[in-house]
């Protein structure tokens, strides 16, 4: 299992929006979620597959939150909004505010903040990690040391 | 050799410098405008995004109390229900209060006033946890009494209306900076507007610049175009009136060509007339200079003397005629006599004289002689020789 194949996977999937993150077997069967369901189960995959992944929540400016897991060996991150195009996987920094910026690009809006998080379905509870906000430097993100050392390695 | 410059070349090319000056101007504002324009965008963006800040402030705020009073209402139908999914909920909730307020700590991290106020909201929202947790635990041992007594001494203490206290005062203070940041992104949009509008008219004036330039330029071309073709009607007109007069000119010539040839003409037939004459005569004519040299001579010189034209042309006429007797005859040579007559300009009429021909035979004849007058200046003469025929015997 690459990221690509990954994706692929979901091509045929539909959009549809839950509070909860949905159990993997709920959300496969019914072959519908959201950014959430999608990114957590590609983290949950992939990692599990040897891949470094990182999940990312990006708050945007009156809309949903949007979710999206960022595969380090591939410099590139898995948006459920890109399931249905050929490229699904987006060439990305390893930076929260690059990924932030690109995914909000791709809403045509603005961000506010960003923030790495983990999630196990055992636990069914996000854990919220370093957070960046768009009007900081960005030399003080608080990512900025570790991804970039983290991308180096 | 130095060229004088062309008046109109100089004056184009200062036209054409002070153009491309203009457009240059018109560039640089032009250039000015744009950068000015996409800094303030820049600006604008940024003030902006302080905008989506602080209302992103105000939602995580919010969302802290609405998270609590859902837990706190979700912990207090678990204690009335029993229910784990009203558990579940409380516990949901809380969490959530949790990730607001670590979004809202790092939403305010370079803004210390409202930073400290996240984090006694956190200290509150903490003690509100740990309280729900108390009572969640307390009603899952069903201890409806420590129950009874947490949830009484909750009511007296008033928590949650000071966590809305302390929600409202953040909320405030966030709409104060939500005001002084929306007027900044304001001033900035109109910055730029001004910035916009300011060097569309600039080049719009420069624009205008040109124009008038141009305008001018050609007015100028105009009026040297209407004193070329002026100078060129001038010339025109000269050059027909030449032409007009050339004209004249060639057709007087060709009449004075035609009367000078008339005049040739008539002369021709005058001489040849006058030398039909004087071939005519049975006299010896002689035509001299005026240094008695024979210039012509008649047909009839020819016939007495034996002698071709050739022969006696230029060579003097005591050559072949001499006068015979006469006065101061014996004295004075003959010839001289002529040339003395002739000098004065006197007639000399019939002298005996004789004219010796080729074989030397000599005849006597009667000489006259009359200068040639042009005007009043003695050119040459003519010498006439009339035969003296011998006396015919007296009759008896």
């Amino acid at each position: 299992m690459t990221p690509k194949r990954f994706a692929n996977y979901f091509e045929s999937f539909d959009f549809e929006a839950h509070a909860e993150v949905q159990d993997p077997d709920v959300f496969l069967r019914g072959r519908a979620g959201d950014c959430d369901d999608y990114a957590i189960l590609a983290d949950y995959v992939l990692k599990r597959k040897g891949y470094g992944t990182r999940l990312i929540h990006v708050r945007l400016v009156g809309r949903f939150a949007h979710a999206v897991c960022y595969v380090t060996q591939e410099r590139a991150y898995l948006d459920y909004n890109d399931r249905i195009f050929y490229r699904n996987l987006e060439r990305c920094g390893p930076g929260i505010r690059e990924i932030a910026s690109q995914a909000a690009d791709s809403f045509k809006a603005n961000w506010t903040s960003a923030s790495e998080f983990t999630y196990e379905y055992s636990e069914d509870r996000k854990h919220f990690g370093a957070t960046v906000v768009k009007t900081d430097p960005p030399e003080q993100d608080p990512d900025l040391g570790r991804v970039y050392s983290a991308a180096s390695r | 050799m130095t060229r004088r410059p062309n008046p109109r070349t100089t004056v184009k090319d200062k036209t054409i410098r002070r153009v491309l000056g203009f457009f240059l101007l018109i560039s640089a504002v032009l250039v000015f405008v744009a950068v000015l324009a996409v800094r303030n965008i820049t600006r604008s963006v940024a003030s902006s995004d302080w905008v989506n800040h602080t209302h992103a402030v105000i939602l995580e705020v919010d969302g802290i109390f609405s998270a609590l009073q859902a837990g706190d209402g979700a912990m207090r139908t678990y204690v009335m229900s029993g229910d784990a999914r009203d558990q579940a909920a409380c516990r949901e909730a809380f969490a959530s209060v949790a990730e607001h307020v670590e979004v809202a700590k790092a939403l305010t991290r370079g803004e210390p006033a409202q930073n400290a106020q996240i984090v006694r909201l956190e200290t509150l929202a903490n003690k509100r946890e740990e309280f729900a947790h108390d009572v969640l635990g307390a009603r899952r041992a069903d201890q409806a009494e420590t129950v009874r007594t947490l949830l009484a001494e909750d009511a007296g203490r008033g928590a949650i209306r000071e966590i809305q206290r302390a929600v409202e005062k953040l909320k405030e203070e966030e709409m104060a900076l939500l005001a002084e940041r929306d007027t900044a992104s304001y001033q900035q949009a109109q910055t730029t507007r001004w910035t916009v509008w300011s060097g569309v008219a600039v080049d719009f004036l420069l624009l205008a610049g040109v124009a008038w330039l141009i305008r001018d330029d050609i007015a100028a071309r105009q009026r040297a175009a209407a004193v070329l073709q002026e100078a060129n009607e001038q010339l025109e007109a000269r050059v027909s009136e030449r032409t007009a007069e050339l004209a004249s000119a060639n057709e007087q010539l060709t009449a004075e060509n035609l009367e000078r040839r008339w005049a040739i003409q008539a002369l021709e037939h005058q001489l040849r007339y006058n030398e039909l004459i004087v071939n005519s005569v049975g006299d010896l004519v002689f035509v001299l200079t005026k240094v008695m040299n024979i210039s012509r001579i008649n047909p009839a010189v020819v016939h007495l003397t034996g002698r071709e034209p050739p022969e006696l042309i230029n060579r003097p006429l005591a050559q072949v005629v001499r006068l015979t007797e006469g006065p101061g005859a014996a004295s004075a040579p003959k010839v001289d006599l002529l040339a003395h007559a002739l000098r004065e300009g006197r007639d000399l009429r019939d002298l005996p004289a004789s004219v010796e021909d080729r074989r030397g035979h000599k005849t006597a004849v009667r000489l006259t002689l009359f200068p040639l007058r042009d005007r009043d200046k003695v050119v040459g003469g003519v010498v006439i020789l009339q035969i003296v025929r011998p006396a015919a015997p007296a009759r008896t």
